[in-house]
């Protein structure tokens, strides 16, 4: 005979009572491991998502509007012993062939044979087919297309030179193609390949690169790179970097060197026209009597009333050809032979120089500045080198002037006969000169400050190329390896945790099925109270004999834990299915793998286990307290937890217990008042808090209340009960410990429930003030292809073919978007690094446009938005973000910072200034416009926030979308955008409304537990009012009254605090209280709760109960 | 001297306030291997003196001294250990585990504390123990499956099993019929010759009371002889 026998023996013999505390030990543990089981299934779907997204690709180089050769990524790939592709990317839209379905906002993926090779899959065309399609299964859904069907695929048309140089030409800024859907692609087939972390699948449609790159001008080039490995072998950012440092040319950066016809010199210069600074400076300090040159297009160069118009005009470095002398001064200006003639000039007169450099908004801006002549030269030697003018699109090959077409408005009744005649003769030779420094200071702008360098006629080609690419760092001109897929798992692992989210809704059936096992276990031992008294009389120390209990208890939840662990597998498939049903919002419609770790199966057993050791400790503890005598005699006073542990005081003692309850209770009472009171004086928008804290005090208040009528009801009945109902009051206030326990418990459990479930708000109840989560706007609308123009001006309105009288008043605030991951409630992956908008923070502020929830220490949050155009320090931009994006979406709070890189490959930090409350703006972060274009590509704007007045709502929404048809654009209502962000939140509150309520039926089975204990406690005094004549009936409907009493009372006050405490919630314009849903819960509480009670009253009042009198 | 009780006083509180004394002064002195009864009517505190003497219950004032080892200044462990060697509980109502054998039942003191023995020979003294009472072929069964007086009978060989030199019997006759009780009686007696174990027995029967060598009344809170006080 050992301890562990005697538990052994003991688990053994009582298995009816053990059953009861196993089973609900395994439903704890059922709820614990499975909602951990969601958590670990949201997980895996996010990784596989990943892993579908990225196939074998580890690194990428995302070039977005720079180009590099696509033969880079063959180098690079031989280089490191990996797989390697290049690809075309571009924003696009497309539509089936009568136009009736389409999508904007998609993938253009120009891709070969090795795109399928890095991401593991086998192409879905065994032949490479021009003019053939391949649409992701996501895509063909939408558009409802299948292989053979017709598209008509709109791709964004990247320019040579970026789009917000001023000299850029107003070329189309889209193309458009009728193809043939080859095939569909899904997961296997690589169909899903985005770089965004984010399960819901991207919109892709892949075309042949080579037929890509020619169709955008873009032939033999790419702007992503992927580079993949098999299995184990990982490639590391450094080693894919150093491979560029080693394959990279000067192509790769769009730079040219070339040897000039004419003088034989050797001259860099860009695809992009402007030569970065980075490569720029590299370039001139090669040596080489290296000299810098940027050359410009001017409006017009005048002296006095004598003005020649659009001519070149070079800034070169001094000392170059003779032209700029040495010692030229900056105000100083050299000019040709033809244009001195042209305006009568000559050295010493003053000549004034109009020309457009671009302002806010794409505006032009005209300047001008004077410069006095220095020299006129002939048109000879450099003077005469019509190369000096870059390739500016529109302009360069274009046989005549009329034929211009720079970007800027030309006023082509200014050209004259020998404007063309000089056209004809020399091109673009520029017509002046000034001094490089004076030149830049005018024309320089973000994309460069040089147009060409130009080196000596003896210099070796490859010699300058290899000096020009040592002195650069490819990450600054944006090639550079980025560790997506580790990003990308990072992002699945890091997600929503779905298991604690679980766990949090499922909060009150683990509460539940806890208070339940504690519960049965106390029932066992009272049974054996003796016997706990009986080892103790033998000598068995207090500490054994807990011991032994715990050692039972122990066992009885291990193997409740065992048994629950298969059930919790069940438990997770009902979820999982509820999220894919009901709850499918929450998951943004993404379909959940069920999924299964061992390792969380053991750490959900392993908690289950403990929570069902520390409420079995709890249950017990006091009973250790006990003296042996107070054992042997079987002590059986009923308490739980430690709650209703009362003595048996006098009457006295009564009286003060209760008028203890009835002081707490006007104290709360009181103080519940007086918060309300506080509350309507005062100004503070602290609303909720006041109401909470009321309802919490009423909670308190009614429990303390309830304690109090009890016990002063109890010590002052005088009269005899005279009734059956009677009867059940005095026993209600018998023992008091048990009833007030019972009215806490439920009271607290519809507390929370109601108050939950009422939380929930429509956003939309107050969406046109400013300060609502719509901002005030009417539409949330995002172009796939950006647009460069002004919305509110009336000739960007006019260059875009609106109908200026449908947009009346209708006014824009345009954000230009620098991709990133989607940081919405949508996403459920953590998002690393979320999208970007810049804007004019003016624009918001000026509106007062939505409502700051908190900003950085120091900021006004009145003036939120003026937070974005403060400096922050070197390498640091300024951001505001929605609260579901920085607090859920992130992880963050204000005050942090997330680190990006610019496309020159610099990291510079985003310092998060601001909180939104709810809003539109969810899912991506706000940055000042001139943060952004000092870091990102710039190709105009792509999401635009728009006021509308209410009756003219319908029509601006079908003038933009028939506007910007080709553009892309997709209107939203912004209320309905805020819905569907909302609509995320109230699912999760449903979740816990209903998991909550479940609890509680649950919970409710405790109260027939309950019942049973009392009555089987009361045995011989029921068997006493048998013996004198009371029927079982009877006796059943008075303890029927007397626990349905104390539910009733215990579910009032829970709800009524409750009501209390969401009282700006019912009050809120934007309520949208589920009341039917609510009163179903109650209702479904209090049924299964009566229900119990008189199935335990029926159950303990069976049989002979005379029996009990024998027992006496 | 076995067992030494001096100026023992026994209170309880009321729950109105106020108290009331249940015991008064009790002197006891009581040999090595003496029986002796305490008979008195229902509530005059004769339980209380027996869970007193055998540590399950402490006096508002007073000493028990047990083998020269004063109760009162032990801690709960100390008691624990006390009561597990040295003294030996029956009670009216037998409190034996119904989910453990009869050899079991008999074996749980051995498992409270050392007992020097090892388990081979608990065991084989439990069967021993269980022979002299008549049950050694009822080892292996359930309380359940015994009479009333023979689940007494194991009872009282589970408080010699450690052998105890104190045997405290609260109405050991209480719950059974007179043939049992009959029977109790004698084993008692013959076991407090064999073992020498000094014997308390608290009863209400005259019978029993009349096997012991010393017969004490309580009554009035007071403790005497069956001629005057003690």
């Amino acid at each position: 005979m050992n301890i562990f026998r005697l538990v052994y023996r003991s688990v053994l013999f009582y298995w009816r009572t053990n059953v009861g505390v196993v089973l609900a030990a395994a439903v704890s543990t059922a709820i614990l491991a499975g909602a951990l089981v969601v958590g670990d299934s949201v997980r895996y779907t996010l990784v596989s998502s990943a892993e579908a997204r990225l196939g074998k690709v580890e690194l990428a180089v995302v070039g977005q509007d720079r180009f590099f050769r696509a033969a880079l990524a063959s180098d690079v790939g031989t280089n490191l012993g990996a797989e390697a592709a290049a690809v075309l990317e571009i924003r696009g839209l497309i539509s089936n062939s009568d136009g009736s379905r389409r999508a904007n906002n998609i993938n253009v993926l120009g891709v070969d044979e090795q795109f399928y090779k890095v991401g593991g899959a086998e192409n879905p065309l065994s032949v490479a087919a021009d003019e053939k399609v391949v649409l992701n299964s996501a895509l063909a859904e939408k558009l409802g297309v299948g292989a053979g069907e017709e598209v008509v695929l709109r791709i964004a048309r990247p320019s040579a030179m970026p789009r917000e140089i001023v000299l850029t030409p107003k070329t189309d800024m889209s193309i458009a193609f009728r193809l043939e859907v080859g095939a569909v692609a899904d997961e296997s087939a690589f169909g899903n390949f985005s770089l965004q972390a984010n399960q819901i699948s991207a919109l892709n449609a892949f075309v042949g690169l080579g037929w890509l790159g020619d169709k955008i001008g873009q032939g033999g080039r790419a702007n992503l790179l992927l580079a993949g490995a098999d299995g184990g072998d990982k490639l590391t950012v450094e080693a894919a970097n150093k491979a560029i440092g080693e394959c990279w040319q000067l192509a790769d950066s769009g730079l040219e060197l070339r040897r000039l016809g004419a003088s034989g010199g050797l001259e860099l210069r860009s695809r992009r026209v402007f030569i970065e600074d980075v490569p720029a400076q590299a370039a001139t300090g090669a040596g080489d009597g290296a000299i810098g040159v940027l050359t410009y297009f001017v409006n017009e160069l005048r002296l006095g009333d004598k003005s020649t118009p659009y001519s070149m005009v070079s800034a070169i470095g001094k000392g170059a050809g003779g032209i700029i002398g040495a010692d030229m001064r900056n105000d100083e200006i050299v000019i040709n032979k033809w244009l001195a003639d042209d305006l009568e000039a000559g050295a010493g007169d003053t000549i004034e120089l109009r020309y457009f450099v671009v302002g806010p908004m794409r505006k032009l801006v005209e300047e001008k500045r004077a410069f006095r002549v220095r020299q006129v030269v002939a048109i000879e030697g450099m003077a005469a080198d019509v190369n000096l003018m870059p390739e500016f699109p529109g302009l360069s090959q274009v046989a005549n002037c009329r034929d211009w077409e720079p970007g800027i408005p030309i006023d082509l009744d200014k050209i004259r006969a020998k404007d063309e005649a000089y056209w004809d003769k020399y091109r673009g030779t520029p017509k002046a000169f000034v001094s490089l420094e004076a030149g830049q200071s005018m024309w320089q702008n973000r994309y460069g400050g040089l147009t060409a360098v130009r080196y000596r006629a003896e210099s070796d080609a490859e010699g300058m190329a290899n000096k020009i690419l040592s002195a650069v760092n490819p990450a600054s001109v944006g090639l550079f390896f980025e560790p997506v897929r580790s990003q990308s798992v990072k992002a699945g692992d890091e997600g929503t945790d779905f298991g604690q989210l679980f766990l949090g809704f499922s909060f009150f059936l683990i509460v539940a099925a806890v208070v339940l096992m504690g519960l049965l276990f106390v029932f066992g031992v009272e049974s054996r109270t003796q016997q706990m008294g009986m080892l103790r009389a033998v000598g068995f120390s207090p500490r054994v004999v807990r011991c032994v209990l715990l050692l039972e208890g122990g066992v009885l939840a291990v193997v409740g834990a065992v048994t629950g662990t298969g059930a919790g597998l069940l438990y997770t498939r009902a979820m999982i299915y509820g999220l894919g049903t009901v709850w499918r919002v929450a998951v943004s419609g993404s379909e959940i793998v069920f999924h299964v770790r061992g390792s969380t199966l053991i750490v959900g057993m392993g908690a289950a286990v403990v929570i069902s050791m520390i409420a079995i400790w709890l249950s017990v503890r006091r009973r250790f307290r006990w003296s042996v005598n107070e054992l042997l005699a079987g002590h059986s006073e009923w308490q739980f937890f430690g709650l209703g542990a009362y003595g048996v005081p006098g009457q006295a003692g009564k009286r003060a217990e209760g008028r203890g309850g009835l002081l707490l209770a006007v104290v709360c009472f009181a103080g519940a008042v007086g918060l309300l009171v506080v509350m309507a004086l005062s100004t503070s928008k602290a609303v909720a808090g006041y109401f909470f804290g009321a309802g919490a005090l009423l909670l308190v208040g009614g429990l303390g209340l309830s304690q109090a009528v009890l016990t002063l009801v109890g010590a002052g009945m005088r009269r005899p009960a005279d009734s059956v109902a009677g009867l059940s009051m005095r026993n209600a206030t018998r023992r008091r410990g048990r009833s007030v326990t019972v009215v806490w418990l439920l009271a607290c459990g519809v507390f929370l429930v109601i108050a939950v479930g009422a939380n929930r708000h429509n956003p939309l109840a107050e969406a046109d003030r400013r300060e609502s989560g719509t901002g005030g706007f009417a539409f949330y609308a995002e172009s796939a292809i950006p647009i460069l123009h002004d919305l509110n001006s009336g000739e960007g309105r006019e260059r875009l073919g609106f109908d200026s009288q449908k947009l009346g008043d209708v006014d824009f605030v345009q954000m230009k978007v620098h991709t990133g991951d989607d940081a919405s409630c949508f996403n459920l992956n953590r998002a690393q690094r979320p999208r970007l908008l810049g804007v004019e923070p003016q624009h918001l502020k000026k509106r007062g446009a939505f409502l700051f929830a908190k900003t950085i220490e120091g900021g006004n949050i009145e003036d939120g938005w003026g937070l974005l155009e403060r400096k922050w320090g070197e390498g640091v931009i300024a951001a505001v973000g929605d609260s579901a994006t920085i607090i859920w979406a992130l992880g963050k709070s204000v005050g942090d910072s997330i680190v990006y890189t610019d496309k020159n490959g610099r990291s510079f930090e985003v310092l998060l200034v601001g909180m939104l409350n709810n809003s539109i703006l969810q899912g991506s972060l706000v940055v000042a416009e001139s943060d952004f274009v000092e870091r990102f590509a710039d190709e105009g704007y792509r999401v635009f926030l728009i006021d509308a007045a209410e009756k003219e709502r319908a029509e601006v929404s079908e003038e933009l979308s028939r506007g910007l048809r080709d553009f892309g654009l997709e209107v939203t209502s912004a209320r309905e955008r805020l819905a569907a962000f909302s609509a995320v939140e109230n699912t999760y509150l449903s979740i816990f409304q209903m998991l909550g309520g479940l609890g509680m039926i649950l919970g409710s089975i405790g109260l027939g537990l309950v019942v049973l204990r009392n009555v089987l406690d009361r045995r011989g005094e029921l068997s006493m009012l048998r013996a004198v004549g009371f029927e079982r009936a009877s006796l059943k409907r008075m303890v029927f009254y007397e626990h349905s009493g104390l539910m009733v009372a215990g579910l009032a006050i829970g709800t009524v605090a409750a009501l209390v405490a969401v009282g700006p919630v019912l009050a809120s314009p934007g309520a949208q209280i589920p009341y039917l849903s609510l009163a179903l819960t109650v209702t479904a509480i209090l049924v299964s709760g009566l229900g119990w009670i008189w199935l335990a009253a029926t159950f303990a009042l069976k049989g002979d109960l005379l029996d009990g009198l024998r027992d006496e | 001297m076995m067992l030494e009780v001096t100026n023992v006083r026994k209170d309880y509180g009321l729950p109105g306030g106020g108290s009331v004394t249940v015991l008064k002064d009790i002197e006891l002195k009581v040999e090595k291997g003496e029986s002796l009864s305490i008979v008195g009517p229902s509530g005059s505190g004769k339980s209380t003196l027996l869970n007193i003497i055998g540590g399950l219950d402490t006096p508002t004032s007073g000493r028990v001294v047990l083998d020269g080892v004063d109760l009162g200044g032990l801690d709960e462990s100390a008691l624990a250990r006390v009561r597990n060697k040295r003294i030996g509980f029956v009670f009216q109502l037998h409190h034996l585990l119904p989910q453990c054998t009869v050899l079991e039942n008999v074996l749980l003191p051995t498992i409270a504390g050392k007992s020097g023995e090892s388990k081979e020979q608990a065991e084989s003294r439990a069967v021993e123990l269980l022979e002299r009472v008549g049950l050694k072929g009822f080892s292996l069964h359930r309380p359940g499956e015994l009479s009333g007086g023979q689940r007494q009978r194991v009872a009282v060989v589970r408080a010699l099993i450690n052998r105890p030199g104190l045997l405290l019997a609260d109405e050991p006759t209480g719950s059974l019929d007179r043939d049992s009780s009959e029977n109790i009686a004698e084993l008692l007696v013959e076991l407090n010759r064999s073992e020498d174990v000094t014997l308390i027995v608290v009863t209400h029967s005259s019978k029993l009371a009349g096997k012991m060598g010393r017969f004490l009344q309580l009554e009035g809170g007071t403790l005497r002889d069956g001629t005057g006080a003690v």
